[in-house]
């Protein structure tokens, strides 16, 4: 059932002009980051031949071209993640999944995976153009496929607190709002920490403490749990709030 | 607690209140097979709150419902699977082609995949909606929303079918394509349709239930002759309604 769900959520951001029209605008942005980044390279590639454990194609790419792009992933993935339940509310749709034998959770989870499998299609087009400097070079495959994983797990836990403030409000454009100015805080909560070292337990609460190292190809598995406990947390509070909906108590 | 197996709908005592006065209060319904049990009521009365229970849509703060012998309370998605909900605004999404949106209702409501297509066939013929089912769902007429509403209501086949106010702004022709789709279903459901209109409910429906202030006023078979009785209840609850509007 969870599939079905995820499938007709896919669909319906396919058929949707919006997601159209922020994946050409996107497509615009990597090619001219990846283009830019890329002759950042060609300038800098004598200097790093000196070095004596230089940096390879694949590792500047994944630091200088993909890590700057997880942070735009705040922006588009809460945008993708708006209408999921809040059209739901606004167009009247939802009693037909209140009153369908499936359960919250099967409901919020393929809505999840719905839209993540449109995020995940938009992080692939970033790590394909990567991909692309195969036909001349060789890519370390192991350092991009840890900067695919990182950046799948930032867009992991902005759809699934994009799917929460969904679940709250009519307004799209409300809850898309609320998503960003969370994963905001969350992204740079950590700074904090450099102003005021009292707070240094923040900087283990920020995003980029535990996104920095899949882009330098090493995957550890505190990183995956932060990310893991984020999207549990607010899928949770999302399966709680369309819970209460059916008590108007 | 068990229920008797005849019982298609078992609603014993519900209450749920909503703010200002409104919601229903210990309302208890039994249907059988065969039963097309209008449930009539002026604006406010609870019609759409008492189907929204009884559909699983919202739990009641008290009171009991069985769907087909299942406790909704205990067992909610073995009971919804038995219930086909038709809201007052039909839960249909524009940007979809009809047959698809009906598959997707179907799937939904557990249809094995082997009788799925046979399922949407079937209700595609008895809404009559052969000849739009390739249409986006937007691109249809108020008529054929609702009918494609009824029918993702239908597509599984199930035990009760509730109706909010199904002939909403339907013109005369479409309101007796309606009547007649819900008289064939009744023959193997049983069905509540919710209505404002009397003469409507009398047309359709073999029992009457009003429904005032959110309490239960009358509920009989229409074959016990009392027609008569429920006109009058429902006139004299105009005339206070109008009464009350005026003061």
């Amino acid at each position: 059932m969870t599939l079905t769900i995820a499938s007709h959520e896919f669909k319906a951001l396919l058929r949707s002009a919006q997601t159209w029209v922020l994946a050409a605008l996107i497509s615009i942005v990597f090619a001219y980051q990846f283009l830019q980044a890329l002759e950042t390279f060609l300038d800098i590639q004598p200097k790093l031949a000196l070095q004596d454990h230089p940096l390879g194609l694949t590792g500047f790419l994944s630091t200088q071209y993909l890590a700057p792009l997880a942070f735009l992933l705040a922006l588009i993935c809460p945008l993708l993640a708006m209408r999921s339940f809040s059209d739901e509310f606004r167009q009247q749709t939802m009693p037909l999944w209140q009153s369908s034998p499936i359960s919250t959770t099967s409901l919020v989870l393929g809505k999840f995976l719905g839209v993540l499998g449109i995020c995940i299609l938009i992080v692939a087009i970033a790590c394909v153009m990567v991909l692309s400097m195969q036909l001349f070079v060789t890519i370390d495959l192991g350092v991009l496929a840890a900067a695919f994983a990182g950046m799948v797990l930032c867009a992991a836990s902005f759809v699934a607190i994009g799917l929460f403030f969904s679940s709250l409000t009519k307004q799209a454009i409300i809850a898309a709002v609320a998503s960003i100015m969370l994963i905001l805080l969350l992204w740079l909560i950590g700074s904090a920490a450099e102003a005021n070292p009292s707070l240094q337990a923040l900087v283990s609460l920020a995003i980029p403490t535990h996104v920095a190292g899949f882009f330098q190809g090493f995957i550890a598995s505190a990183d995956i749990a932060y990310f893991a406990l984020l999207i549990i947390l607010f899928l949770g509070l999302c399966i709680i709030r369309l819970d209460a909906l059916r008590n108007v108590s | 607690m068990s229920e008797s197996p005849k019982n298609i709908l078992q609603a014993k005592e519900i209450t749920c209140l909503l703010a200002e006065n409104a919601g229903i209060r210990d309302i208890s319904l039994s249907l059988k097979r065969g039963d097309i049990l209008g449930l009539l009521g002026l604006n406010g009365a609870g019609k759409s709150t008492t189907l929204r229970i009884i559909s699983g849509v919202i739990a009641p703060q008290k009171g009991e419902v069985w769907i087909d012998g299942i406790n909704m309370q205990d067992d909610p998605l073995n009971a919804r699977a038995r219930i086909g909900y038709l809201p007052d605004t039909p839960p249909l999404y524009n940007d979809m082609r009809v047959l698809d949106y009906l598959v997707l209702a179907a799937k939904l409501r557990r249809v094995p995949k082997s009788t799925l297509d046979d399922q949407v066939q079937s209700v595609l013929s008895s809404c009559d909606l052969h000849n739009v089912k390739q249409q986006r769902i937007e691109k249809l007429s108020k008529g054929y929303k609702q009918r494609v509403g009824l029918a993702q209501a239908m597509v599984h086949k199930p035990a009760l079918l509730l109706l909010d106010e199904p002939s909403n702004g339907l013109d005369p022709q479409q309101m007796q394509g309606m009547r007649e789709v819900i008289q064939q279903a009744s023959e193997s459901q049983a069905i509540i349709f919710s209505t404002h209109l009397l003469n409507e409910a009398q047309t359709v429906c073999n029992r009457l239930a009003v429904l005032h202030n959110g309490q239960l006023k009358h509920d009989d078979s229409l074959d016990s002759g009392n027609s008569t009785n429920v006109q009058t209840l429902f006139n004299a609850l105009l005339q206070e309604h109008s009464d009350v509007a005026e003061q």
